[in-house]
């Protein structure tokens, strides 16, 4: 790893607490977009081998729909949101005050719900990241695709693939009303961005 | 790490930066996006060897020989030879290379990937016989080893036969 070494307990385990803190902030901003119905909670902050990361994040061979915001510039990274066909438009659906999605197709307002919840989520995590490394962090516009996750999740670590075989990812976990979602959040930082957290962790300790 | 076999399949999951070699009846499976899935065949013999290639180039580095475009075919190769297989007449047939967040997202390494593993086989005087590769969308490769068929499957298109 470059400039990083996940093995160190001691340095994972300030990953952890940083991406915990930060889900308590994307929690909060998920609560106000959905008038509470919708929480978010950190599952994993996992060191996972590259050839093993579709099977970890358990990404399957099957259709999904995805937001993904890029972290531009050097301090990069990749965060994608992950639902099932069925969850995604019951959220787009209820975000727009319907019970229901009303057309067989997603339409462009649903497109646009959900990818105002991805940017939601990517700001809480984006500030909670800059405020630690005390550098800004330039988040790209939510983009929406429909595809497999895992032909996602290799565009989304080339930068770290390029550099090592192991992989940082984040994994958040969605809730409505105390039940679990199978919804995800996947977050996967640059090599210089996990060197930039893992520097602010060491300061701080 | 090892593949992961459905026996009820007979069909191996290749993750990024594996490379499996198979004979009939099992099949091989990859999910493709700006990766390469390189599947090499042959046809008398009735071998298969899939690589899901994740990078073009090793720059010299060490590490899984099946990640990156230049390190694959040579190691693809090794594994016919090991097996007493002959290098000669070996079909390649080859997809992926997407850009999965289109021409204005992030990393355009797609291109990149085709291009590598096209000079890869060039160099190793292997012929492709059939390729998918290019686009914005992601896919789901199987690759027989009777006959060497890699089946792509894409949200929203048609089944190819390659």
């Amino acid at each position: 790893m470059i400039g990083i070494e996940l093995d160190n307990a001691k340095t994972m385990e300030g990953l952890r607490e940083l991406f915990a803190s930060a889900t308590h902030d994307a929690s909060a901003a998920m609560c106000r977009w959905t008038n509470g119905i919708i929480s978010v909670t950190l599952d994993e902050v996992r060191n996972a081998p590259l050839e093993a990361a579709s099977e970890v994040l358990a990404l399957g061979d099957e259709l999904l729909t995805m937001v993904v915001i890029a972290l531009q510039g050097e301090l990069g990274g990749n965060l994608i949101l992950l639902f099932d066909e069925v969850n995604g438009r019951r959220l787009a659906a209820s975000l727009l005050g319907r019970s229901a999605p009303t057309e067989p197709e997603w339409t462009e307002l649903e497109k646009s719900a959900l990818m105002e919840t991805g940017n939601i989520l990517g700001c809480a995590y984006v500030n909670a990241l800059s405020r630690l490394i005390d550098q800004e962090l330039r988040p790209s516009a939510p983009y929406f695709i429909q595809d497999y996750g895992a032909s996602v999740l290799q565009q989304a670590i080339m930068s770290q693939a390029a550099l090592d075989d192991r992989l940082l990812i984040c994994e958040i976990g969605f809730h409505r009303k105390g039940e679990r979602l199978d919804w995800r959040v996947v977050f996967v930082p640059t090599p210089a961005l996990q060197t930039a957290m893992a520097a602010a962790l060491h300061a701080a300790s | 790490m090892s593949t992961t076999t459905n026996p009820a399949t007979q069909e191996s999951l290749v993750g990024m930066g594996q490379i499996v070699a198979a004979q009939p009846p099992r099949q091989m499976k990859a999910i493709v996006g700006s990766c390469i899935a390189l599947g090499l065949h042959h046809p008398r013999l009735k071998m298969g060897v899939l690589a899901h290639i994740v990078l073009p180039d090793s720059a010299g580095r060490g590490g899984t020989p099946g990640k990156f475009a230049d390190t694959a075919v040579p190691k693809m190769l090794e594994m016919f030879k090991q097996a007493g297989v002959p290098t000669q007449n070996l079909t390649a047939k080859l997809a992926g290379g997407a850009n999965m967040f289109g021409g204005s997202g992030p990393l355009q390494i797609g291109d990149a990937n085709v291009e590598a593993v096209t000079q890869a086989l060039r160099q190793a005087g292997i012929r492709i016989s059939a390729q998918d590769v290019g686009g914005n969308r992601g896919r789901r490769v199987t690759f027989e080893c009777e006959e060497g068929q890699m089946i792509v499957e894409s949200a929203g298109l048609p089944t190819k036969t390659l």
